[in-house]
């Protein structure tokens, strides 16, 4: 099972914060990860946008990386705080 | 110090506790960022963060100011969760033995937690609710310090 980590308002879209998915063999890198997940959440291409960031295990990843191995998938709109 | 909490905090008496304890400092620079009432739309503020990973990354920038001023401490407390009007969101303190460092290390790091903390912030008003991101302003800004 991979844990799987919506934020802001990607959050909202998939109206979940986290879920825990059986990912199919297939789906073996991050922009298939992501859509399959648009699909799965008829979520019209929102993790496949630019501005969306992907970290693997807590770790930004800037390419279309491998997920195999990978326990937790955090994707993440645009960040700011103050 | 650094504090992410879903805490409200009163950042008077964080400052204070903060200037007592940094009692060699000669100069102490702070910051402190309020959630804004707009007009009497009533207005609240929500704020995630990512756990481990949000304070990971403001480790890091006060390990990159700690490098570049000479500084004596850093103190920053951030909020998470459901805010009000008039509420704080964020209190940043460097002390140092001389003011410029302070300043502008307190300026450097709110410009980190501006643009690049892992926060993500709605505001709640009204007519609706909107997730909020930096502004080109505030890109800019940090860019300062590259």
């Amino acid at each position: 099972m991979l844990k799987i980590l919506y934020f802001g308002k990607l959050g909202e879209l998939t109206q979940l914060r986290e879920e825990r998915v059986d990912v199919p063999n297939d789906i073996n890198t991050i922009e298939a990860l992501k859509s399959w997940l648009n699909t799965r959440h008829d979520l019209d291409c929102a993790l496949s946008h630019p501005s969306i960031k992907t970290m693997i295990d807590q770790k930004l990843v800037h390419t279309n990386e491998s997920i195999e191995g990978a326990q937790e998938i955090g994707f993440l709109p645009p960040v700011g705080g103050g | 110090m650094i504090i992410v909490s879903n805490t409200p905090f009163d950042a008077g008496e964080r400052l204070n506790a903060f200037m007592e304890a940094s009692q060699n400092a000669g100069a102490i620079a702070s910051f402190i960022g309020r959630v804004r009432g707009e007009g009497g739309d009533t207005k609240s503020l929500y704020l995630e963060s990512y756990a481990d990973v949000t304070e990971q990354g403001i480790e890091d920038a006060t390990k990159r100011a700690y490098a570049r001023w000479p500084l004596t401490d850093i103190l920053i407390i951030h909020r998470i969760g459901t805010l009000h009007a008039g509420e704080e969101i964020v209190l940043v303190a460097t002390a140092s033995e001389h003011r410029r460092a302070a300043f502008e290390a307190c300026d450097f790091l709110m410009d980190y937690l501006k643009t690049e903390a892992i926060f993500w912030k709605k505001e709640i008003t009204k007519s609706g609710s909107t997730w909020v991101e930096p502004r080109t302003q505030d890109y800019t800004d940090n860019k300062r310090w590259s």
